[in-house]
Parts: structure tokens; sequence; C-alpha cells
């Protein structure tokens, strides 16, 4: 029982980051209609943005964090006004093509950093465990989940209450619709990106302490896919639960399952999801909620 | 002569694109050496081969495929461990084909229920389970350790020097060439273009989408697995990773490059995508400093073709120059 609760914390710890991927795919996608392969690049430079703030710049680790996330939101910004903008309208394999290349560029661009390509690092706070009775939490665990709840909170206020949150809804509804009621669909889409990116890199930073900091940490990202699948590929509620679900699935069946399986399990679950759910498992009751 | 009006300006395209390939050819024999032209179009064709598949599943029957590396990888392990049991090479390829047309068959199942991006999804997922089947599966595909391909021959004559591979490759290359351009013309040719541009309309004029799009994963299968059983013998050793999401990514560079219209389309594609790593090679020769020499810039050269490719010329896949 106890390392049932052991491992489930686990699972819902990883589920956090791959529901945030997820969360930033579909936001983008949603926002936009472009399929983002470069999310991993994304959450990978977020890492590595947080470490070289902290480790080389010197800076606190909760600035170098918010500093990151920002350099990132930033890049995809600029990136969507120079580049992604233009895939818009077209059909979906070409923002499929054009967001590969540019995550290849960014992998390579970090690759060509010696001190990153040579070695994986963790943050201070990684090996911290915290007692809860018998049972032993990982600190990190605990942070991840911390820190999704109170992000998915303050997403929740944005897309409610604020002006930019409302619009980008809109946006996200209609485009057309929307432009006819005045909102700049154009700088919504890069507001869009901006946000996908910045929670990409978020993503990165929680995850930095469960794994390490390296090159291919962004390979994580194809679990999103699943996730992101999971809850109907629209909405933004359905992802962040996908993402739970299915890494507490790939926890439990590492449990179950022999040596190896586990790494599967995310796969025949998306297969198995879009052929029974092909609108995401909650389309039935949800009908098209577009929060 | 009996050709009839339409045949002849085909078989003059036929002997332009021969002129055209041959004088290629003979000036990077000049250029570069036989050795290396010659090894260098062995991979031309056999890149040009497998990225065909994906020139008649994306841009004929219009389907998003995003893992079409995992129906190369049947190909290349279906080739490799039927020779290892025994099988005369040349005996193995169609069997190795038809692996592929079998993956396929099992890739383009989702179709029946998803569209669009959703179908695309898939194809990613079946790749994902492919390429992790090939590691874990690891009694017969000895894992990520991959496997050593014995060389291809025949009756006791081997293709070991680089112009004997080069002829086999050109020569399998025209023989898919030549039955694609067959189909093409065929009644299955014009439903997959009528799948391709409105589904529903296709319908309503009794094409069946689904039994089109099934087999245009079966040709496009076949063909790639084809590619996948030369490339394993040329280069002698494969392993799973080999064929990963990258080299998916290649291969739908490779058809947006040279224009999924066509079918010459993937013999130029595979010029481009062939000649880049060896366009790096030179370049990193001759920058100086440290940086040029770092792993990171080949990421980013072959990340920026990429880009470049899409945001010049984004009608690549969309609306190229109608002649198919």
């Amino acid at each position: 029982m106890l390392s049932f609760l052991q491992v489930l914390s686990s699972g819902i710890a990883i589920g956090c980051v791959y529901g945030l991927v997820a969360l930033s795919f579909v936001l983008v996608f949603k926002a936009t209609e472009t399929v983002s392969f470069m999310q991993g690049d994304l959450l990978m430079l977020g890492g590595f943005a947080g470490l070289a703030l902290h480790l080389a710049a010197g800076w606190p680790l909760a600035l170098a964090a918010v500093g990151a996330v920002l350099a990132v939101a930033l890049l995809g910004a600029g990136l969507e006004r120079v580049a992604l903008r233009r895939a818009i309208g077209q059909p979906h394999l070409v923002a499929v093509l054009l967001t590969f290349g540019l995550g290849m560029m960014i992998r390579g661009g970090v690759a060509s950093v010696p001190a990153a390509a040579q070695d994986m690092y963790r943050l201070p706070f990684a090996a911290d465990t915290l007692g809860i009775g018998p049972l032993v939490l990982a600190a990190s665990h605990v942070w991840v989940v911390l820190a999704t709840v109170v992000l998915v909170l303050l997403l929740a206020l944005f897309f409610r209450h604020t002006r930019a949150g409302l619009a980008l809804r809109a946006c996200s509804e209609d485009a057309r619709v929307a432009a006819l009621m005045g909102v700049p669909v154009a700088r919504m889409h890069t507001l869009a990106w901006a946000l996908g990116a910045g929670l990409a890199a978020v993503a990165g930073l929680l995850l930095a302490p469960i794994t390490f900091v390296h090159l291919n940490m962004g390979f994580i990202a194809l679990k999103a896919f699943p996730a992101a699948v999971l809850g109907g590929l629209t909405s933004l509620p359905g992802a962040l639960a996908g993402g739970l679900f299915l890494g507490v699935v790939e926890a439990l069946a590492g449990l179950v399952l022999p040596e190896g399986a586990k790494d599967v399990v995310p796969y025949v679950l998306l297969m198995a999801a879009l052929l029974l759910f092909p609108q995401g498992l909650a389309a039935g009751r949800a009908g098209g909620g577009g929060r | 002569m009996s050709a009839t009006p339409v045949a002849a300006p085909e078989g003059l395209r036929v002997l332009r694109a021969a002129f055209v390939w041959g004088l290629l050819l003979a000036l990077a024999v000049g250029w570069l050496g036989a050795d290396f032209a010659f090894s260098q179009a062995t991979l031309v064709a056999t890149y040009a081969i497998a990225g065909l598949g994906v020139v008649i599943i994306v841009g004929q029957a219009g389907q998003i495929v995003l893992g079409q590396g995992a129906l190369v990888a049947l190909g290349a392990y279906a080739q490799t461990l039927l020779v290892q049991a025994g099988v005369a090479p040349l005996l193995a390829l169609p069997l190795a084909a038809t692996v592929g047309a079998l993956g396929g068959v099992l890739a383009s199942l989702p179709a029946g229920r998803l569209g669009g991006l959703y179908f695309g999804m898939s194809t990613l997922a079946f790749a994902l389970i492919v390429e992790e089947a090939l590691v874990r599966w690891e009694s017969l595909t000895h894992g990520a350790a991959g496997l050593m391909v014995p060389g291809f021959g025949l009756a006791g004559w081997q293709a070991d020097t680089p112009l004997a591979q080069a002829a086999v490759s050109i020569v399998v290359l025209l023989i898919a060439l030549a039955l694609a351009a067959r189909l093409l013309r065929s009644r299955l040719g014009r439903a997959w273009r009528a799948v391709r541009e409105d589904e529903a309309a296709a319908d309503a004029c009794g094409i069946a989408p689904g039994a089109a799009k099934l087999r245009a994963f079966i040709v496009g299968g076949s063909l790639s697995a084809l590619g996948g059983s030369l490339y394993a013998h040329w280069i002698g050793f494969i392993s799973p990773e080999q064929f990963g999401l990258v080299f998916s990514f290649e291969l739908l560079m490779l058809a947006f490059i040279g224009g999924a219209r066509r079918l010459s389309g993937a013999v130029w594609g595979a010029l481009v995508v062939v000649a880049i790593p060896q366009a790096i090679a030179v370049l990193r020769d001759t920058l100086p400093g440290d940086w040029a020499r770092s792993a990171g810039l080949e990421l980013v050269l072959f990340g920026a073709t990429i880009v470049a490719v899409v945001l010049l010329r984004p009608q690549g896949l969309a609306s190229g120059p109608r002649s198919g």
C-alpha cells in the first residue's frame, strides 16, 4: 500500500508536467490552429535558461526561474512574429514542419554551448524529501504539484477575468467573429505563442529537479501529445486532466507490467483514445466548452 | 510509332529526365571522384525510393503521415532478418516490401474513424510503438544494440563496390518510379487525387475514401519498406534509433522540398536531403574556431533548412504545379 502511494505521488507529479506541456500545446493549437512540435525544445530551453541564470549568472533561484520563463515567452512571441504567423491558414503539415525545424534550431543552439552539451545538471533541492508519517515524498514532487495548482489558478483567472484572456478565448472560438468584435487577432496569436512558450518553460523548470537538465529532456513532450488528445485537443482543462491521467497510468503500469512496457503505455493509450474517443474523453459531457 | 498523343510528351519527359540525371551523375563523377559520386548516388536513389512512399501518401492521397520512418524500419528489419536466415537478398526484397505494406495497413486502420490532423497523430503513435517494439523485442532485433546486415548479392556476385550499389539502387528506383507512374494514371490514382481534393465530393462520386487511403498506405508502405531494405544493405548496420521521429521528418521534408505533387519530387528532394549533411561537413572544415566543430551546428543548419524551405515555399505540398 505504501509503495502504491509512493508510485502514485510520483505519477501525479510527472503527470502535472505532462499536463502543463499539453496545456501549452493546446493553448497554441486552439488560438492559432498551429500544431507545435517544438514544445519539447522550448521546455528544454526553459530548463537550461533557468540553470544558466542561476549557476552562471549567479541569480537567486526564484529570480532565475522567472527570468527564464519570461525569456522563453519572449522568444515564443518573437518566433510568432517572424516565422510562425506565416503558417496560419496553411495545411497542418506546414506548421508541423516549421515548428519541428525551429525546434531543431533551438536544440542545436543549446547543443553548441559546450557546457550544456557535456553535462547533466540537477537543481540544489532535488534530493530533499518530506516525511508525512511513514510516507516519504520527494520535495521536488510536492513542488511540482503546488506550482501546477497555482499556475492553473492564475491561468483560470486570466482567462475569465482579464480583457486579454477573454479576447484570447474569443479568438480561439472564432477568429473571424472576434476580429469583427474588435479583437486584435494577430496580437492575440503572438500572445498565445508567448503563453505557450512560457508554459513549456515552466514545465521544464519543474521537471528539472525530477529528472536532470539535459539536451534530450524535451522528448517528454512526445508524451504530452497523448495527454492533449486524451483531453480532446481543444480543451485546456482536458489537457491538464489528460496529463495527470497519463502520468498516473504510466506510473502504475511501471508497478504492474514487466520492465520496459511502461514506455509504450502513453502511445498505446494515444492510439486507443484516437480510435475510441476521437473527441476526447470528456466529449459527451463538455460539448465544446471552451475554457 | 503507335504512340498516342498523350504518351508522346510522356516519353519525351522521361528522356529529358534521363538526360538531366545522367548529366548530373557525370558531373558528380568528374567533380567528386567516381567512388564518392556513386556512393552518394546510391544514397540519393535509396532515399528517393523511401520518399516515393511519402509522395504517394501525402502528395497524392493527401493524408498527413508523421511516422513514415516506422515503415522504412519495418522494411529494413524484415530484409535483414530474412537475409540472415538465408533468403537470397533479391528474393527478400519483395518480401520486405510486403511487410511494409502490412505495416501500412496497420498504420492506416484509424483512417476509417479519423481525418486530417487526428489521423496524423495516430501515425505518430504507430511509429513510436513500432520503434519501442524494435527496441524491446531483443530476441529478434537485438534491441538498441542493432543488427549487422550482410551485403547485397546475387548468385555469387556481390554488390560491394560503389558502382554496383549505385546500379542496383537506380534500377530499383526506376522500377518503383515506373510502377508508381502507372498507378497514378490508373483509376486508383484518380481516386487518390479526388480524395485529396475533397473527401466528401469523392465519396459522392462513388469513390470509397477509406479504401483509397488504405491502398495509398499499402503502396506507400511497400515503397518505403523497399527503400529501407536497400538502405540496410548499403549502411551495413541498423538500429531502431536510425528510423526515429527525426527520420520521419526528414522524409516529410524530402517530399516537401521536391514537391509532393509529382513523383520526380521524391528524387529532387532526396538529392537535397543527402546533400545537406555533405554541405555541412564542408562548411565545418572551412569555418574557423571550435564552435563550428560542435554537434549543434548540424542540427541548427538542418533545422534552418527546413524553416527556410517552409517559409519560402509554403505551397510545396499544398498547391505545387499540377502535372500529376
